[in-house]
Formats: structure tokens, C-alpha cells, sequence
């Protein structure tokens, strides 16, 4: 029984002592997508498209069969959005035809439209905290590490690792590690929002304290990560206040509601280089 | 066999995790399901049992992460060669106790992460003591649904479908 347990005790040693090696031999060299990464990655991304579909079916049966109580007011409030949707619509069209006669008449170069590509998310965290999803769409689809992926709401995150053929790994903005170059809409300063945190999700870091930074300001890409390009809506600032350093502690609330992703949109190509201004080099 | 059965409720696991967390990303509602079958499979099988689904569930949820593979390893191998060993000491069959045990190996585990990645990074990260509260009590109620069903399924299946239920064999 003693052998046993020491056996036993010495099997977990030996197995914690592995993982310790492992994670050292990592921390001091990460480069590509390690063997097992990319051999879980691969089996598990076929169970997980299926195991998608299936529980798409069951919610899918729900919400239209069963949990129908309240669709007709629903309805009535989603007509009257739509026409005050239409009426910005309106308005926006009106504007863009305005910069767009503008930009001809100053002879400015047009910005060149960025194709995207609409993947469905088929798995969540697969660790609590890890903040990564994953998507059906990959190299197949024309996929590749670190390109940016937004919804309509907003910046969602980038691809991170190599993308299978039919898969890819998102890692979400407000992820350990994530970030962004990002602008302040009306104080024109910029810095770099980081995730990470957990109150708040987002900071902005590497705006001086001379800048006068309200709160509710929207903070929008920058355009210098090689990633975004810039005007996509990052999140709005909930706290800006005077930091002890020469910068500025901004709490910055995301624009997109990380619970209820379904679709994404990934951008195919990256941004121009060298566009934007005068913005740090950070990364 | 034990083997076996140690990599398919692992497997099953992973692939219940990645399904249903699609519904709660970004909440404050994580839940670890990996965990809670490390845990069964300590109860059932053994510490040694535990050390081996532990380290391979962890491993997994590492690589599927693309974080530091390693870490969660250790956490889950840790937390599984714990609760092996209490319950190879203690009498753990009642919900209660294992729902315990389920809560104590969420808060270890966690601790574990939030540790190495402290040492990782350089700084201590930033911990939301609720989410893990949160965590804590799903992880706990996954393991009563757990047990229970692995305890009453077998019974239900002997038995076969009730007699009465089925309007076919009735005599009118």
C-alpha cells in the first residue's frame, strides 16, 4: 500500500516537474505553433464544427418554436429601430457623398476598401479566462495569423496562431496580451489599448497627462498596428484620470458585447503601411 | 481500460467546454468542465488516474488556448493528484462533500494559473474575485450533475423503459 502511494507520489512529481520543463522551455523560446497546439487544435476543431451545429440546432429549435413569449412587441420595437436606423442611413449617405466631393475636389488619394470574410464562431474558451474563441473559417478561406476581426459593434480581437484549413483561433481584444493601437476621438491623442484586466476590461496606456481626456469619448483604431486600419470604434473611456507617471489611467469599456458573438467579419488584408500620423511605435 | 475510460471523459470534457462556453464568452459566467472531470476521475479511479487526466486535460485546454502550454497542466495535475489523495483518505460519496471538493480543486487550480502567470509575466494579473466565485459555483453544480447522473444511469438503463409509459402495450 506504502509502494503504491509513493509510487503514485512520485508519478505526480514527475509529471508536475514535465510541466514546469515545459513551460520554462516556452517562456524562454515561443516561436511558431508548437506540436501538440497544432495536433490538438486540428482533432478537436472537426468536433467542434459538429458539436457547433448541433447546439446552433437545439438553439435554433428554441428560439423559434419555443420561446416565442414577447416577439410580437419585439417586433413593434424593432419596426419603429429600423426606421430611425433608415433615417441615419440617410444622414450618413449625405455625408459620405459630402466628404467623398471633397476628397476629389483636394485630389486625396481614396482609401482603398479592405475585403473581409463573415465566419461563424463554433467553439468558446477552451480554458475559463482565455478569452479565445474559435471560427470556421481558415487557410482555406484565405486565413493567415494576425489579421484583425470586428463585428458591427466594433474591434473583436486578431487570428493568433496558424489557421487550419477550416479553422482559426480569435483571441479576443480584452484577452491576456491583446492589443491595439488606438486614437482618442475628440483629444486626438494616441497610445495603445491593452486587455487583460478584468476592471476594466481594456486600458489605454501612453497618453500624457496634458491631454484633456472626457469620459464617454469614444477611442477608435489607429491604424499603426499593422492590423486595423484606422476609425474602427475600439470601446469608450468610462475613467481618465491623472496618472502619477507622465500618463494618463484610461479605462476604456468595449464597444462589443464579447457574450453574444455569433458572426465576425475578418479582415483579409492588411492595412496600408505608413498610414495614420504621428503615433507611437508600439505594437 | 482505466486508461481508457481516464481519456474518454477527459475528451468528452474538452469537447463539452468548447461547446458551451461559445455562450458565455466574455461573461462573468466561466465554468471549467475539464476540472470537474479531472475531479471524477480522481473519485473514481485514483490519484494516479487524477495525475494523468489532470495533466492531459490541462494540456489540452493549453493548446486549444495558444497560451503557455504547461500551465494549466500543472494546475489540473496538481488539483487532481489532491483530490485523488483526499479521496483515497476520506469517505467522499455523499453530493455535498464532493461538491466541496469540486469547489476547493476550482479556487487551487485557479490560484495555480493566476500564480504562474504572475511569474510569467512579471506581475501579479489582475484577478476578479467574483468571476471566480462564479466559477467556483458552476464548477460545483456541473460535478452534482455529474455524480449523479453517473450514479443513477446505470440503475435507469437495468431497469429499462417504464411499463407504464408507453400507450402501445396498454389494455384498454
Amino acid at each position: 500500500m506504502i509502494d503504491i502511494r509513493r509510487r503514485t507520489t512520485y508519478f505526480f512529481l514527475l509529471v508536475s516537474l514535465s510541466h514546469v520543463l515545459l513551460i520554462s522551455a516556452q517562456v524562454q523560446s515561443k516561436s511558431g505553433m508548437p506540436l501538440l497546439e497544432a495536433i490538438a487544435f486540428g482533432a478537436f476543431s472537426g468536433v467542434q464544427r459538429a458539436s457547433a451545429g448541433f447546439a446552433d440546432g437545439v438553439a435554433s429549435l428554441w428560439g423559434r418554436y419555443i420561446a416565442v413569449h414577447g416577439v410580437v412587441s419585439e417586433n413593434v420595437q424593432l419596426r419603429a429601430e429600423i426606421t430611425q436606423l433608415q433615417g441615419q442611413l440617410q444622414q450618413r449617405d449625405a455625408i459620405a457623398a459630402q466628404a467623398h466631393s471633397l476628397e476629389v475636389l483636394l485630389h486625396l488619394q481614396q482609401s482603398v476598401a479592405q475585403r473581409t470574410l463573415a465566419a461563424r464562431v463554433i467553439a468558446g474558451d477552451p480554458a475559463p479566462g482565455s478569452l479565445v474563441i474559435t471560427i470556421d473559417r481558415g487557410t482555406d478561406d484565405g486565413l493567415r495569423a494576425d489579421l484583425g476581426v470586428f463585428t458591427v459593434g466594433g474591434i473583436v480581437g486578431r487570428v493568433i496562431g496558424q489557421p487550419l484549413p477550416h479553422a482559426a483561433r480569435v483571441q479576443l481584444l480584452t484577452g491576456r496580451g491583446a492589443g491595439v493601437g488606438a486614437v482618442l476621438e475628440q483629444a486626438n491623442a494616441a497610445g495603445t489599448v491593452q486587455g487583460g484586466g478584468d476592471t476594466p476590461p481594456l486600458r489605454m496606456l501612453y497618453v500624457q497627462n496634458s491631454y484633456d481626456v472626457k469620459v464617454g469619448e469614444r477611442v477608435l483604431t489607429s491604424g499603426q498596428d499593422g492590423i486595423f486600419p484606422s476609425g474602427f470604434v475600439i470601446g469608450s473611456v468610462t475613467q481618465a484620470e491623472r496618472g502619477s507617471t507622465m500618463y494618463r489611467l484610461i479605462a476604456v469599456r468595449p464597444s462589443v458585447n464579447f457574450a453574444h458573438l455569433d458572426v465576425v467579419l475578418v479582415l483579409l488584408d492588411a492595412p496600408p503601411s505608413g498610414a495614420g500620423s504621428a503615433i507611437g511605435a508600439e505594437k | 481500460m482505466k486508461a481508457a475510460g481516464v481519456v474518454a471523459v477527459i475528451a468528452v470534457a474538452v469537447a463539452l467546454q468548447l461547446t458551451l462556453a461559445r455562450f458565455t464568452v466574455g461573461s462573468r459566467w466561466a465554468f471549467d468542465l475539464v476540472l470537474v472531470a479531472v475531479v471524477y476521475v480522481a473519485l473514481r479511479w485514483g490519484p494516479t488516474a487524477a495525475v494523468m487526466g489532470g495533466s492531459l486535460g490541462g494540456l489540452l485546454q493549453d493548446a486549444l488556448a495558444g497560451s503557455t502550454i504547461g500551465v494549466g497542466g500543472l494546475a489540473k495535475t496538481v488539483a487532481g493528484f489532491a483530490t485523488g489523495v483526499i479521496g483515497s483518505q476520506f469517505i467522499v460519496t455523499r453530493p455535498l462533500p464532493r461538491m466541496l471538493l469540486v469547489a476547493g480543486a476550482t479556487v487551487v487550480a485557479r490560484l495555480i494559473v493566476l500564480g504562474l502567470f504572475g511569474v510569467i509575466d512579471g506581475h501579479w494579473p489582475d484577478v476578479s474575485w467574483l468571476a471566480m466565485l462564479a466559477e467556483t459555483l458552476l464548477n460545483s453544480l456541473a460535478a452534482f450533475v455529474l455524480f449523479q447522473g453517473s450514479e443513477s444511469l446505470p440503475g435507469m438503463l437495468r431497469r429499462g423503459p417504464s411499463r407504464h409509459s408507453s400507450f402501445g402495450k396498454r389494455k384498454w
